[in-house]
């Protein structure tokens, strides 16, 4: 039996469809996040679960249970809103317990189970305290274990981390993941942020305009994604567009893009002629500035000229502009090597394997990220 | 030059603001002393005795004392009523998005702009049609209905600065729409609940002009009953009987920023982000 299941569900605002016949399960204990840009519909989603809103067609069940007609108070659902939404007028401690008393918990086995909460959540000594005392990761923290408090079958996380700022998130991630795996609650993350997405959950479900766009492991998904949509939204890509010419051994196909671009990628079923998009991440890339170094390999060589360096502590980033015309972005760990300064010659060097061959798309797709997280530079 | 017209300008400023300062405080000043005066009759300012003769005048007369029991009366009874119809229709108005809420809002709040005078008028009018002489009643519900608008604007402005989000974590977490409401949205409003209360007192308190119109001599008002000594008796009783009656505002103000904080109510809360 699932823990959480949408079938067929769909949401409407006025002309608007958020949420378009979107099915779903989730298994007892797993951690799952519904990643997608925003306006995609994984906020109304969330709404739906939760019961702030009914859905339009379709069902939801929470533990085998249709949640038709049921109030958000009639179900067992632990939420951490994107805002915290702490009870500015409650102690910590108050705020841990609400649910508890709403719940009808004993009176005399509250204070134990908040106490045990807010151990859980490493805020003992905050119990007094106000919200509008602690520090964005904290009230996070309290908004967890309030939600946690109630016990619920599945718990909510809208953008968990999106309030914080970046050192903090990494840090926070790594205690919430921490968290949920000790608790084993069956938990929902709605996430605009891949990397958020691929840290927090066993599973990922790319949703566009309100409609699932490919779900699976986290390593799937980014490994291979079905579509261009997919592709771009799950990090930096180098993309070539143009047709399969001749295969060149098993699993093994010539690629010729509409720039002249020669290599070879892999793919199974690919057919002479075929129109094609090539996604190569920027990762899989490498740079060589003697031409002659490594020649033998069976890797694919372009050669090109640096236009500019980026130096960005951790990584080097490299945009070379290929000489059938297209540019590319190669990323280095940098391991102290220096920047090559405008024009330096260099061969972009990368594996067939690490080509992902999808179906030509046609006209480019709109940009999912208004194009900051895009290969591709003016 | 530049530099000394600057300087100037905002000399200008300093005169204009003392001058509108000297304007309020004055008056108030002159009429607390006076109502000190030790002598029997009028005379100029300042006083030459001190002495609460005018306050024994004052506490000692029935006219008036009838009048403030009657002012302590309806202003309560009025600014009660207001703040439950006020903090009634401000939930409706900031929870639910329905048609001809906008209208309802200007509707609610008309009688801001709409002349006091005419207030008197159209609710004495309103009032003999439903067949209602008794001076209370008509008071009160003369009062009710200009400051409704204020105790409406308050509890908005408190309501419109609590997160929706809160409301559905307390949902979430078991809380029926009734409890929520009683503990998560009205501890929230609360200061601007209050504060509509307290205004709507401190009004109703030293409303004239609408009370003029509805009043009958068993329910005179205190303000009324000044005006009406000014007319008949003119003598320094008057003055006394300001005081008093700037007295109970100035309690009631304090008493509000000892258990609120002004500052908290007139720049009131958690702001949606």
């Amino acid at each position: 039996m699932s823990a959480v299941e949408l079938q067929d569900v769909v949401k409407r605002f006025g002309s608007v469809t958020a949420v378009d016949a979107l099915s779903f399960s989730v298994r007892p204990g797993q951690c799952v996040s519904l990643l997608g840009p925003s306006g995609c519909g994984k906020t109304t989603t969330l709404r739906l679960i939760a019961g702030f809103e009914a859905p339009d067609r379709g069902t939801v069940r929470i533990a085998g249970r249709d949640m038709a007609g049921r109030r958000p108070y009639e179900r067992s659902v632990g939420l951490v809103f994107q805002d915290y939404a702490l009870f500015p007028h409650m102690t910590v401690e108050e705020n841990v317990a609400y649910g508890m008393r709403q719940r009808g918990v004993a009176r005399g086995e509250i204070p134990d189970r908040v106490r045990r909460w807010l151990e859980q959540v490493r805020l003992v000594g905050f119990e007094r305290r106000r919200p509008s005392q602690l520090s964005g990761g904290e009230q996070q923290r309290v908004a967890l274990a309030r939600a946690l408090a109630i016990e619920p079958d599945v718990l909510l996380l809208d953008e968990p981390l999106s309030n914080l700022d970046a050192k903090l998130r990494q840090e926070l991630r790594l205690e919430l993941k921490a968290l949920l795996g000790s608790v084993r609650t069956t938990t929902i993350v709605v996430t605009h942020d891949q990397e958020e997405a691929i840290t927090l959950s066993e599973h990922v479900i790319i949703v566009n305009r309100g409609r699932i766009e490919q779900q699976g492991a986290p390593g799937d998904v980014y490994g291979r994604p079905r579509n261009r949509f997919v592709a771009e939204f799950m990090g930096r890509t180098n993309w070539f567009t143009g047709r399969l010419t001749q295969t060149t051994g098993p699993g093994r196909w010539r690629f010729e893009s509409e720039a002249k671009a020669v290599f070879t990628v892999a793919h199974d079923a690919g057919r002479e002629g075929l129109a094609v998009d090539v996604a190569v991440r920027p990762e899989r890339m490498g740079v060589e500035r003697d031409a002659a170094n490594g020649a033998a390999s069976a890797d694919n060589r372009l050669s090109g000229r640096i236009t500019v360096g980026e130096y960005l502590g951790a990584d080097l980033h490299h945009w070379v502009r290929l000489e059938s015309g297209e540019r590319v972005l190669v990323v280095e760990k940098n391991v102290g090597q220096s920047l090559d300064p405008a024009g330096t010659p260099v061969v972009v060097r990368f594996d067939p394997s690490g080509c992902i061959v999808l179906p030509a798309s046609g006209a480019a797709p709109a940009d999912p990220r208004g194009g900051h997280d895009r290969a591709e530079r003016p | 030059m530049t530099r000394l017209l600057d300087t100037a300008f905002v000399a200008l400023f300093g005169v204009v603001l003392v001058a509108a300062a000297v304007f309020l405080i004055v008056p108030i000043v002159m009429t607390v002393l006076m109502s000190f005066d030790g002598r029997e009759y009028l005379g100029r300012f300042p006083p030459p005795v001190l002495s609460l003769r005018w306050y024994t005048a004052f506490f000692f007369d029935s006219y008036y004392m009838v009048a403030l029991r009657n002012s302590a009366m309806v202003s309560t009874v009025a600014a009660t009523m207001a703040t439950v119809t006020g903090v009634t229709a401000a939930v409706l108005l900031d929870r639910y998005r329905f048609r001809g809420r906008e209208a309802l809002s200007a509707f609610f709040l008309s009688p801001l702009v709409v002349p006091t005078v005419v207030m008197g008028f159209s609710v004495l009018m309103f009032l003999s049609l439903l067949g209602l002489y008794d001076g209370f009643v008509r008071l009160i519900a003369g009062h009710i209905v200009i400051t409704v608008p204020y105790t409406i604007r308050t509890t908005l402005a408190s309501l419109v600065g609590i997160k929706r989000s809160l409301v559905e974590a307390a949902l979430s977490l078991g809380a029926d729409e009734r409890r929520a409401f009683r503990e998560i949205t009205l501890p929230l409003a609360k200061t601007g609940i209050v504060a509509g209360a307290v205004l709507a007192f401190a009004l109703s308190f030293e409303e004239v002009s609408v009370s003029l119109f509805l009043y009958d001599p068993p329910s005179t008002t205190l303000p009324v009953a000044i005006l009406g000594a000014m007319r008949s008796q003119f003598n320094l009783t008057l003055a006394s009987a300001s005081v008093v009656m700037m007295g109970v505002t100035a309690v009631l103000v304090l008493v509000l920023d000892r258990v609120f904080g002004l500052d908290r109510i007139i720049g009131a809360g958690i702001y949606r982000s």
